[in-house]
């Protein structure tokens, strides 16, 4: 009975120490690590395959009404998108090296650069606030309740197209473009919302100093979600402001 | 060029045992400054009317673009390959889902257009 005893305190004691962060249905730190990330990956695949079906419903009004993304985009104001993309892709930055910050357990750049990265979510949304209030002002909405007056619209359109009118753009089906817009942007901004909130989440975590080399996958795999949300404003810049 | 500066960095800054690969803060700024300067470009296409030639111009810029953010930013060089084909994977099927459902509805369309001028037609004899 005594050798039982001794056998099973020995085992225990070459045991290797579990580290705390380590959860019980993992063998190690990398497999932890490696697992989370690629969850996350095929979430972000996934994500894609989401507004896959958005770039599609674009891609085919454009393609069978192009005088009708020609007139419309005139309404995007092209200064307050490219603010935009700029915004993001500097927050694209601090979220990467967020990450780099607790890879190298520096808690105080951490702090900073998570701060940074929501200060940056939010001043996008700021400028899209901007945007949706006058386009919702002038009446610049989706489908039939498309309702712009002459007088309210851009004035570069009246300069290039002096005998247009409201009407001949509602009756052409401006509306399914801000359809098409509004729904795209909208949910874009959505995940921007859900950005800030993972943002948050992350500051306090590093606050109470989470994070170390090995154990840092939920800033990572923020930062990788925020460069997805970057990805498509990326694309969405281009497609909706610039061509016309 | 920035391979000798990247080792440099990484033998000095990156702690034992650390999981993954730390990027270069100089890395991360020269990409920056590449996806800036790729969306003055883009920006400055799109003041030239080129006709189609502007969907292809912004969309390829948008492309490169994203490859850089990919590959740099979210580590897709160093990280493994597996995750790399999802990425692809699902470009891919976006890709196929947009060019299918793009060839199709161009491929009816002039149905439509007989289908509006048939409905036009009596009403105007």
């Amino acid at each position: 009975m005594s050798t039982g005893v001794a056998e099973h305190d020995t085992k225990h004691e070459t045991l290797p120490a579990r580290p705390p962060e380590l959860a019980m249905h993992f063998d190690n730190m990398h497999q932890q690590f490696h697992s989370g990330k690629l969850g996350m990956w095929l979430f972000l695949g996934q994500e894609l395959l989401f507004f896959c079906g958005l770039f599609t419903a674009y891609a085919v009004y454009r393609g069978n009404h192009q005088e009708m993304f020609h007139y419309a985009h005139y309404f995007l104001d092209t200064k307050m998108g490219a603010a935009n993309t700029v915004v993001l892709l500097v927050s694209s930055l601090t979220a990467a090296w967020s990450v780099r910050c607790a890879m190298l357990e520096q808690r105080k750049g951490l702090l900073i650069t998570l701060a940074l990265t929501f200060l940056c979510a939010g001043a996008f949304m700021v400028v899209k606030y901007f945007e949706y209030a006058h386009k919702l002002h002038i009446g610049a909405v989706w489908g039939g309740g498309f309702h712009v007056q002459t007088a309210d619209l851009p004035p570069e359109l009246l300069a290039k197209y002096p005998e247009m009118t409201g009407e001949k753009l509602k009756d052409m089906g401006v509306g399914s473009f801000f359809a098409v817009y509004f729904c795209m942007t909208g949910l874009h901004g959505l995940h921007v919302l859900v950005g800030m909130g993972l943002y948050i989440w992350l500051f306090i975590r590093a606050l109470k100093g989470h994070f170390n080399r090995r154990w840092y996958g939920a800033v990572d795999n923020v930062a990788l979600y925020w460069h997805i949300v970057d990805i498509i404003w990326i694309f969405l810049f281009p497609l909706l402001y610039l061509i016309g | 060029m920035s391979e000798a500066h990247a080792a440099h960095d990484d033998h000095h800054g990156q702690l034992p045992g650390t999981i993954g690969h730390v990027s270069p803060w100089q890395t991360l700024v020269k990409v920056l400054v590449t996806l800036l300067i790729l969306t003055v470009i883009t920006v400055g296409i799109a003041q030239i009317d080129l006709g189609r030639l502007n969907v292809v111009g912004a969309i390829g810029v948008a492309c490169i673009k994203a490859s850089v953010v990919t590959l740099w930013f979210m580590h897709l060089r160093y990280d493994k390959r597996f995750n790399f084909f999802i990425l692809i994977g699902s470009f891919a099927l976006v890709a196929w889902m947009i060019g299918y459902i793009l060839f199709d509805t161009m491929l009816y369309q002039h149905n439509v257009q007989d289908y509006k001028r048939d409905r036009q037609a009596p009403a105007t004899p």
